[in-house]
């Protein structure tokens, strides 16, 4: 009867900020780390802003020295494409099953020169970019992403659809790109996991009083987020679907509250940054924020707040009932808490979505086998509103997939589950270098 | 025919932010003027005056310091003191018989390709109108 | 020994070669004293190409290594490997990137292969100027200091002895339990806040590996991360307990900010106004009176007291306004409570729903410029509603949930640390988003309410990922490599002129008063340049970033 063996490796699920700096950490340890990551780049949700609240901070020159970190260290072991198919075991002696798809593209050979992009003849709308943007079959989301390797969407692919077509694999002088690659099956032993897969945004068409989809210029978060960055779809510029520069915009909060029933944190002080990003740009534009209360906690947060309303920006408690359009400009129907109508002519409107669960987080609950609170999220111990422990001794939840939170928060789950991790195993006698 | 005069630009530029940003630009192909030649440095803080006026003094047309947008400094205030002392900097130029604007002080984040090469372009060409370096025949050292 | 420089220009397939005439690149840099050897190859990062770059260095005795191709940031690391895997010492060596700085930005090929030249030149003659600098491997103590016996410092130390390191707590009061002692129950789930702390605290008892200083003071704290030294001021006790650490966790807490302060809340001049710790303490007691010993029928609680002053929100107060609610409805049949409040601040994923099983029991006014008077014996509460019309109403008691403040001893424990303190007079973060728990000093870590106001499970999270960041940077057994590129003072150049003390962010300049000269702890040291720029003599120095060296990149730019 052979002794269990005790792994020491640890699995992260998820390279998005709380996924990086817990395997930064763990892999500073000494501990070896498998990081696996469902798309082809790294860094997740952040890598999509431009700049963070609330000292306005470039948010690629946050991240991308850790994402360079990450891609540059031996201890890690980066799984791209990739997902966890099955979870056995228990803390100490987890067996996980991944599944590697096939990038098509050699990580070693491709320099990232982009040479195969011009050549392909499928365009379609890019995801990274909200589909306001488009890309090829052969691509990288965004300029800038890490790696700087593209992937095939075998979906759109000529090649992959059996049609005849090698016109990347021609362009590229590094015969990186090939056809032949196999999607993988990976097993691997690990002591512990740390969930770290994030989060979506709120679907707004499911509000349909806001007009998302149905009215031109009525933007959610992320989708404004691209607008503003500096590598994305418009280069940072803001304009209307007509070409023209918006005068006004409204900024709607709470978007989808009542629907799921919490508050998702970070969208007041995102609306505010909102508020920063359009007055840079258009420093003549009038902006008005609805909400119904302000949540702002934080001892940086409400020097923010005041700094944003001396810009002039209308701050106006309401309800929203209904945007509607007729003719040139967007009209927001909304009440006051008194019940008296009003209604506000505006050029644009960004809606502030509620942040929820990804739509995947429960397939993978049950592969894990830990429960979901009732919102979806990972449940911590004891229904502790931020533990990072699940209801599976070895399994932790950092970041938004455990709960809405800003960028701070997410960091400090992925360290304090690194943290737990490292206190489980006792550290043997001096000169035994383990931690 | 006289040559067309392509200034000679030196850039300092910051290891985490200026240097990824221009970096950005090359991935981007974007062009800027062959004639700029960037020097890496860790932070914009370490940009000791001596160095500027000798780039001055040797005769560059004009000096680009590129570091993180305020706030932004990897090493929490270094951009801050490069600010400060390039205030300073502009008077030790001028005093140097050169016009102040010889000398730029930009931000430019890593994300932004574009804008390192719209600085750059830009850049050139005022330097372009001012001409070059008087001081690149008379001075010897 | 004779300098010999191998100069090696990488194609990287037709990224370079075709932007860039590299056999003129080739002739250009062949006649520059000092190097060996140049060539070319079609792509230096493959593994054929690292191990021809070995070979080469081995094949001509090459002290030096100059590769021209990529940004440093893509593969300056790789050629450093292969430096030192062929016995060159890795910095040593110098990468010129004639690719996205050049060869992908010019148009013109003769352009860009003058430019290629001019960074290749300007990089041999740096190179020449590099001094081969060694890994520094630093002992370090793995044992840990945690100021402050509250939750915040109960929860790192339960971390850190778990894995078997040593702690020391000192606590400033004469028992360890913090805040936490004075609540009966935490939010949102409404358990026994005594079985929380408590069984922490027993955990703790029962653990060898923690000493526990009650009535107890950190005195001092030198040294640096690794290697702290630390004194302790036991009350009533003469000489000071001295001990040595690696790390400090600063868990000191907050205050509650004093409604005396806001006179318009007539807290301290009337009866039966009473601030949220006195209301804890007064629930947690087991009975909840008036001053004259009666039940009250009617309690206002006012939120954000204190939040206009203080200039920001303290995330915490509209949920144990609410918990308060639960309290007095719990205990007391047919008590009306209401709540006047501004904004309804509730953060976390189940705060809304508590929010929602609780409004039933009270009512929420919306109001501002909120005024406590007497009037018919009663507390009177006038006040306006957002359009400005003015209302009133009397109770029998006002809790008043105040804003959460740094403790009054926090910039006296900033000095002693060499802490900064940020927005509110908390203790600064390292970063707000990337480093939240460390801070500038290394070493040093800050959790819970002494860095900003929070809940007692983000504060746990927070001692969690604490001790993380200690179990993973300090392991017994294992030396701490600092970085390698630091600050350098000249200790016969220096003049004693102090000027980099003041301009160092890190703290890693201290002066040597009997030589009185600056001296760098090179352990700590960023590298960040900004001492070398601001020192008047030119004593202080950036390894790998020397003027000598920049200068010669600078001369080759302006030709």
């Amino acid at each position: 009867m052979g002794e269990k063996k005790q792994h020491t490796d640890v699995l992260v699920i998820g390279a998005g900020i709380a996924g990086i700096e817990a395997s930064l950490l763990l892999s500073k340890s000494g501990r070896r780390v498998h990081l696996v990551e469902k798309t082809s780049y790294t860094g997740g949700s952040v890598i999509k802003f431009e700049e963070v609240f609330s000292n306005m901070e470039c948010s690629t020159c946050m991240v991308s020295p850790v994402q360079q970190e990450l891609l540059q260290d031996k201890n890690i072991n980066l799984l791209m494409l990739a997902e966890v198919e099955e979870v056995k075991g228990s803390l100490g002696n987890f067996t996980v099953k991944i599944r590697k798809k096939a990038r098509y593209v050699d990580l070693q050979n491709c320099i990232g020169c982009n040479a195969c992009f011009d050549p392909c003849p499928v365009s379609l709308k890019n995801e990274f970019e909200e589909g306001l943007s488009e890309r090829k079959a052969i691509y990288v989301p965004c300029a800038g992403a890490l790696p700087n390797v593209p992937m095939i969407d075998t979906e759109h692919c000529l090649h992959f659809k059996g049609k005849s077509c090698n016109a990347c694999q021609e362009a590229c002088a590094f015969e990186a790109i090939d056809f032949k690659q196999k999607d993988e099956s990976i097993e691997l032993g690990v002591e512990a996991i740390i969930v770290a897969t994030g989060y979506d945004i709120f679907d707004s068409k499911k509000t349909p009083k806001y007009g998302y989809g149905k009215i031109d210029d009525v933007y959610t978060a992320m989708e404004f987020e691209r607008l503003y960055a500096s590598n994305g779809p418009t280069e940072g510029q803001i304009f209307l679907k007509n070409g023209k520069t918006p005068k006004s915009a409204a900024i709607i909060h709470c978007v989808g509250r009542d629907e799921k029933g919490y508050c998702s944190a970070v969208c007041c002080l995102y609306s505010l940054k909102f508020n920063h990003y359009l007055k840079s740009k258009i420093p003549e534009i009038k902006i008005s924020e609805f909400y119904t209360d302000l949540c702002i906690p934080g001892k940086s947060h409400q020097k923010f707040y005041e700094k944003m309303k001396e810009t002039g920006t209308q701050m106006i408690r309401a309800n929203v009932v209904e945007v509607t359009k007729s003719g040139k400009e967007i009209t927001v129907n909304y009440k006051d808490e008194n019940g008296k109508k009003s209604n506000l002519l505006v050029d644009m409107v960004i809606l502030a979505p509620a942040i929820e669960p990804k739509s995947d987080a429960s397939e993978l609950a049950k592969i894990l086998g830990v429960s979901l609170d009732e919102y979806g999220f990972f449940k911590g111990e004891n229904q502790d509103v931020f533990s990072v422990v699940t209801s599976k001794p070895g399994i932790f939840a950092a970041g938004c997939c455990q709960g809405p939170k800003n960028i701070q928060n997410s960091v400090s789950q992925a360290n304090a589950a690194v943290g737990k991790i490292l206190s489980a195993t006792k550290t043997k006698m001096e000169g035994d270098i383990t931690a | 025919m006289a040559e067309e005069f392509k200034p000679r630009i030196v850039g300092f530029l910051c290891n985490w932010c200026s240097y990824a940003g221009a970096d950005l630009a090359g991935t981007s192909k974007l062009k800027i003027p062959s004639s700029f030649t960037p020097i890496r440095v860790m932070c914009t803080s370490r940009i000791d005056p001596v160095l500027v006026e000798t780039a001055f003094l040797r005769g560059a047309d004009g000096v680009l310091v590129a570091g993180c947008h305020p706030g932004d400094c990897h090493y929490e205030e270094g951009n801050y003191y490069a600010r400060r002392r390039f205030a300073v900097l502009k008077k030790v130029v001028e005093g140097l018989g050169l016009e102040s604007e010889r000398l730029r002080l930009s931000w430019v984040s890593a994300s932004e390709g574009q804008r390192f090469a719209d600085v750059v372009n830009e850049f050139n060409e005022k330097i372009k109108k001012m001409g070059a370096n008087p001081l690149r025949k008379k001075t010897s050292l | 020994m004779t300098m010999k420089i191998g100069v090696y220009i990488c194609e990287c397939g037709p990224n370079i070669s075709e932007k860039v005439d590299i056999d003129k690149v080739i002739d250009a840099v062949s006649s520059m004293s000092d190097v060996a050897v140049v060539d070319r190859y079609k792509l230096l990062c493959s593994s054929d190409g690292k191990k021809f770059l070995e070979e080469e260095i081995k094949k001509h005795g090459l002290t030096h290594l100059v590769v021209s191709a990529c940004s440093p940031k893509q593969h300056e690391k790789t050629f450093m490997e292969v430096c030192e895997n062929a016995g060159i010492n890795p910095y040593l060596f110098q990468i010129v990137n004639i690719r996205e700085q050049c060869a992908w930005i010019t148009e013109d090929k003769d352009e860009a292969t003058e430019k290629a030249i001019r960074l290749t030149k300007a990089a041999i003659r740096r190179v020449r100027y590099h001094a081969p600098l060694e890994k520094k491997e630093i002992e370090c103590n793995t044992d840990v200091l945690v100021i402050g016996g509250g939750i915040a410092g109960i929860e790192a130390s339960l971390q850190l002895v778990s894995a078997n390191r040593k702690v020391y707590l000192v606590e400033k009061t004469q028992s360890i339990g913090g805040l936490l002692t004075n609540f009966e129950k935490t939010f949102p789930d409404m358990q026994p806040s005594s079985a929380l702390i408590n069984q922490k605290i027993q955990s703790l008892n029962n653990n060898e590996n923690i000493k526990v200083f009650t009535d107890s003071e950190v005195e001092e704290v030198l040294g640096f991360f690794g290697n702290f030294e630390i004194k302790v001021k036991k009350k009533a006790e003469e000489e000071p307990i001295e001990f040595d650490v690696g790390a400090v966790v600063v868990a000191t807490g907050s205050n509650i900010f004093d409604p005396k302060k806001t006179p318009q809340y007539g807290y301290g001049k009337f009866d039966n106004v009473i601030n949220s710790l006195e209301f804890e303490k007064m629930n947690l007691s087991g009975k909840i009176s008036l001053k004259n010993g009666k039940i009250p029928k009617s309690v206002a609680i006012i939120h954000c007291v204190g939040r206009n002053e203080k200039k920001y929100c303290s995330e915490i107060c509209c949920m144990y306004s609410l918990k308060f609610v639960r309290y007095l409805t719990n205990k007391i049949p047919d008590v009306k409570v209401s709540n006047f409040y501004s904004d309804l601040c509730l953060p976390g994923k189940s705060y809304q729903k508590f929010y929602e099983q609780t409004k039933g029991n009270t009512d929420f006014v919306r109001s501002m410029d909120v005024k406590i008077t007497e009037k018919d014996g009663k507390l009177n509460i006038e006040y306006k509603d957002e359009t400005g019309k003015k209302s009133d109403l009397s109770v029998d008691m006002v809790i008043l949930s105040s804003a959460i403040e740094p403790t009054s001893d926090a910039s006296k424990l900033a000095e002693i640390i060499g802490m900064s303190q940020g927005d509110g007079g908390f203790f600064a973060e390292e970063h707000e988003k990337l480093g939240p728990v460390s801070t500038s000093t290394e070493g040093v870590y800050v959790v819970g309410s002494s860095q900003d106001p929070k809940s007692i499970s983000e504060t746990m999270v927070q001692s969690e990922a604490a001790a993380g960041e200690i179990l993973s940077s300090l392991v017994p057994g294992k030396k701490i490599e600092p970085e390698v590129k630091v600050s350098h003072i000249s200790e016969s150049l220096c003049t004693g002129c102090k000027t980099c003390l003041s301009v160092c962010s890190y703290g890693v300049i201290t002066f040597n008063e009997e030589k009185k000269i600056s001296v760098v702890n090179e352990a700590i040291c960023r590298g960040c340049g900004n001492c070398a720029a601001a020192c008047p003599s030119g004593a202080a120095t950036i390894k790998h970033f020397t003027f000598d060296q920049i200068y010669q990149e600078l001369m080759e730019a302006v030709k």
